[in-house]
């Protein structure tokens, strides 16, 4: 067992964990943060995406231990007082999620991406959130929701 | 863009917050975890498991395998009794389940796995249809039991001794003599690949068992009530002891229809009484189902000025090692492969053929995109031979509404020339692209039957109990939606309760775009037997004739008085307390049998797009993307405008890359590094979607299903404007970069 210090929403956690335990696994079922989602298990569809000091990271595919020491964000940090913020906001206005499954890591994806890039242009988008994967929207909703923030 | 508060999907608020919850969420106390040894053996007798050693390791709690279910009544099926619960003395797959690891958590059960060790025989096997069909082919099973009118209407013609499991046949016309007299015969084979649904939700089931109270699932299946069938026959518990929940699903797609995981499921925690979860990973998803890949010989019979004479349609498809609703893919696919044309002589076979594969399953459109690439090929191929526009082809033979696809087949609904020609004009023409179209005609498989309750409370909250799954289209808010407008109350009183066998009333299942139509129509009714209820209530109350009064936003309006819901039930029932509830039933009686016309409505589409090939490499970029529906009447337009948006890229990836692959009877590509579907940036760069409203289908308001139309034209489309634009005519899908150089260069070499 290892000892693991890190902050989950701006909350400083301190639990255990075995060597081969993943992200996403403390995340779920430690933690019981059950929004981060698991599908491809191998860093291809973005499902799992979490930010880890900033940077969308897979957390079916990242040691929980590599999280020690570091700032985690998940889906459930970001709506504040029971207010989404604008990026879930966006999303829901312009219907750019169907079964759901996708949309926490996809929510997760364009919050970093924003961070980056302040004035994303179409090819920047569909660059930056090559890494998710809907199987619902054909993305068209989704990219009209990520241009209705810029 | 924001949208009217009407057209918010209360579901969507819950899943872009993280909160909403799926099966693979739920937590039971005392939950153990199960995970499945899988076979490595394309077909093999089993001759012995040794797990032992996995028992030894820490956190197992139990092995289970074939000998623990013997007791069982356990083959089971939808159309023919043909599979194990898991397998006995054979396994008949690469993939198919053999031993069940259960320990306290999914790691302990994940690594006892490599413990376990299975003693195969292996016997000859076949991955291919076509060598399936050979005389001396091995048989994936000797015998076939098939079920009548189990689930599905009718039964599955199979040839014993074969392994053929549905041989179909229809004929019109006079065939023959419609070729003998042609001006042109054209003759042509298409092939459409073997294609993964991957819904980005594995399959999940977390279910518990006790004799006392029977069993309980928490599932991502598609068909709850098909759940419970099932069950009820291998294990003999009542109905009424068989409860199945299903909460949000993350997508389906066909892959989660019929009955998939939750029989086994079921046998693991009714052999160990303790709460299990049994969730596979998206790799042994696609070891779960798939769609069947199919070969399309089409002949047509064609006069000089391209009318369309006869068509003989022979489709072979891939089964896989267990029927599953195969029997019902092999018709539609015969049906699919006429299009929206009048042909007066039709002959259409269907084939479908069990192998050594991952069953083949229902997937969006059962049986359409195969048929329609192939149709929709061959009627440019036409066009081409007879210098045609093939647009003025399609015009020249498409159906005009009320006219017939097939003479035992409910008459056309739409105007399919209306779609086509609002696609073309919507289609942008630039210069260096080349464009293709594609039109297709399906008929809904729907059975009439569901039912749904309405429920209303003092304070005028309404709770609508439905079993239509929220698998991401969006069912339960079209539900609160027409309940909200059948009783006249704001949309935001209603909830619709999550999907309970135990407290909705029976539907046959979600899906063949059947719910806002079957289920939209329960709802009213339930939502109207509770308005007559409180209407009858109101004149006892206030001493009115029924006629004087009327719903109102939170109560009744009687001769201009507004009484709250309050005021009324306290008055009639004498407390403050007491609710009122309808019930609504669609079955094949209803509105004197015109439900059971089949099909229904007519889903059909119309698409076009434009592609630039980069020659060097093969690839195909498509630019330029215009899909038109005639959906009767929008409900929700954001979700039916995402319907066909996700319906056409998904066909977008069987037409340009997808396909599972066997060698050697073991599959190479099966997980999401091997297997490639549309991402973000390969979706076009304009896209635009048309829904065509003329209140004339059969639900609410005019309404049709929709959703799964849209997939068919893709491929067609694409191929149509790769050969228009570049001279090569593919009739193997995906058209992959190789498969379009190889084109190419043989076109410019000549060949
Ligand atoms: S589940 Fe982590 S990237 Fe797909
Ligand atoms: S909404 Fe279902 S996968 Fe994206």
């Amino acid at each position: 067992m290892h000892d693991l210090a890190f902050a989950v929403n701006g909350e400083q956690r301190s639990l255990q964990v075995e060597p081969r335990e993943l992200l996403i696994d403390v995340l779920r079922n430690q933690l019981g943060l059950t929004g981060t989602k698991r599908s491809c298990d191998v860093q291809v569809c973005g499902a799992c995406t979490v930010l880890v000091d900033g940077q969308p990271t897979s957390a079916c595919s990242t040691l929980a231990v590599e999280a020690d020491g570091c700032a985690v964000q998940t889906i459930e940090g970001l709506a504040k007082d029971g207010r989404m913020d604008r990026i879930q906001q966006a999303f829901l206005d312009h219907g750019a999620l169907q079964c759901g499954f996708c949309t926490p890591g996809f929510v997760m994806a364009v919050h970093a991406l924003l961070t980056q890039h302040e004035k994303p242009d179409d090819a920047t988008i569909r660059h930056y959130l090559h890494g998710n994967i809907c199987r619902c929207t054909g993305y068209v909703k989704i990219i009209e929701a990520v241009k209705s923030l810029v | 863009m924001t949208q009217p508060a009407a057209q918010i999907r209360r579901d969507s608020a819950e899943k872009v917050t993280g909160e909403a919850r799926f099966v693979t969420d739920i937590a039971l106390p005392g939950m153990l975890h199960a995970r499945l040894l899988r076979s490595t053996m394309p077909h093999a007798r089993i001759t012995g498991i040794d797990a032992a050693a996995a028992l030894d390791m820490p956190g197992v709690v139990a092995v289970l395998t074939g000998a623990d279910f013997a007791g069982l009544k356990h083959e089971w099926g939808l159309f023919l009794r043909d599979r194990p619960l898991i397998a006995i003395d054979r396994v008949r797959y690469v993939g198919e389940p053999v031993a069940v690891v259960v320990a306290e958590d999914e790691y302990s059960a994940e690594e006892a796995l490599d413990a376990i060790v299975v003693d195969y025989d292996p016997l000859p096997h076949v991955t291919d249809a076509e060598a399936a069909l050979a005389p001396d082919a091995p048989l994936v099973h000797e015998t076939m039991e098939t079920l009548k009118d189990f689930y599905f209407k009718g039964e599955a013609k199979p040839l014993p001794g074969t392994n053929i499991f549905q041989n179909y046949r229809y004929e019109c016309g006079d065939v023959d003599a419609a070729f003998a007299a042609a001006d042109h015969v054209f003759e042509d084979a298409y092939d459409f690949p073997m294609v993964f649904h991957y819904a980005m939700e594995p399959h999940c089931v977390v279910a518990e068992y006790s004799v006392r109270e029977g069993f309980t699932l928490h599932s991502c299946a598609q068909s709850p009530s098909a759940v419970q069938k099932v069950l009820h026959a291998i294990f003999g518990t009542p109905l009424s002891k068989i409860r199945v929940i299903v909460p949000y699903v993350g997508g389906g797609f066909g892959g989660k229809a019929s009955v998939k995981l939750d029989p086994l499921a079921a046998g693991i925690a009714w052999k160990l009484q303790r709460p299990v979860r049994l969730c596979l990973s998206v790799a042994e998803s696609m070891l779960t189902c798939r769609r069947l890949n199919a070969r399309v010989h089409l002949r047509s019979a064609v006069a000089k000025d391209g009318t369309l004479l006869a068509k003989a349609v022979r489709v072979v498809m891939n089964g896989g090692a267990y029927a599953d609703t195969g029997p019902a893919v092999a018709i539609k696919a015969a049906n699919r492969a006429i299009g929206p044309y009048r042909i007066p002589n039709l002959r259409l076979e269907a084939q479908a053929v069990y192998t050594n594969t991952v069953p083949g399953a229902a997937f969006r459109s059962i049986g359409g995109p195969q048929a329609v690439w192939a149709t929709e090929s061959q009627m440019d191929t036409i066009a081409e031979a007879l210098e045609l526009d093939p647009l003025e082809l399609r015009r020249r033979n498409l159906l005009r509404r009320g006219e017939t696809v097939r003479p035992d087949l409910r008459s056309i609904d739409v105007e399919m020339a209306e779609a086509l020609g609002e696609v073309s004009k919507a289609l942008p023409h630039r210069p260096g692209e080349a464009r293709g179209f594609a039109v297709a005609a399906s008929d809904p498989g729907i059975m009439p039957i569901g039912s749904a309750m309405v429920r209303l409370g003092i304070d005028g909250s309404i709770t609508v109990m439905a079993n239509s799954v929220e698998i991401g289209q969006g069912v339960r808010a079209v539900l609160a939606k027409l309940a909200a407008e059948a009783l006249n109350q704001p949309i935001a009183a209603v909830d619709v309760a999550e999907t309970d066998t135990l407290t909705a009333p029976f539907d046959w299942g979600t899906g063949a775009s059947r719910s806002t139509v079957i289920m939209g129509c329960a709802v009213q009714e339930a939502a109207a037997d509770a308005g007559r209820k409180l209407l009858a209530m109101a004149a006892t109350t206030y001493e009115v004739p029924e006629s004087e009064c009327r719903l109102v936003e939170g109560g009744v309006l009687v001769r201009n008085q507004h009484h709250t819901f309050r005021d009324l039930f306290h008055r009639y029932f004498g407390i403050d307390s007491g609710d009122v509830s309808g019930i609504g039933s669609i079955t094949p009686q209803y509105r004197n049998g015109a439900f059971l016309q089949a099909p229904l409505f007519w889903e059909t589409a119309a698409a076009g797009c434009s592609i630039s090939v980069d020659e060097d490499t093969g690839e195909i970029l498509v630019k330029d993307y215009v899909s038109a529906a005639d959906v009767g009447r929008v409900i929700n337009r954001l979700a039916a405008e995402g319907q066909d948006e996700g319906a056409a890229m998904q066909g977008l990836g069987h037409s340009l890359f997808e396909e599972l692959l066997y060698e050697d009877g073991q599959p190479v590509n099966a997980s999401m590094i091997d297997y490639h579907v549309p991402l973000i940036d390969e979706s076009p760069a304009h896209f635009e979607t048309i829904l065509i409203e003329n209140g004339d289908g059969p639900g609410p308001g005019g309404a049709r299903g929709m959703g799964e139309g849209a997939i068919l034209p893709v491929a067609p489309a694409i191929a149509n404007a790769l050969a228009a634009g570049h001279g090569v005519r593919i009739k193997h899908l995906p058209l992959t970069p190789e498969k379009v150089w190889r084109s190419l260069r043989a076109a410019k070499a000549g060949l």
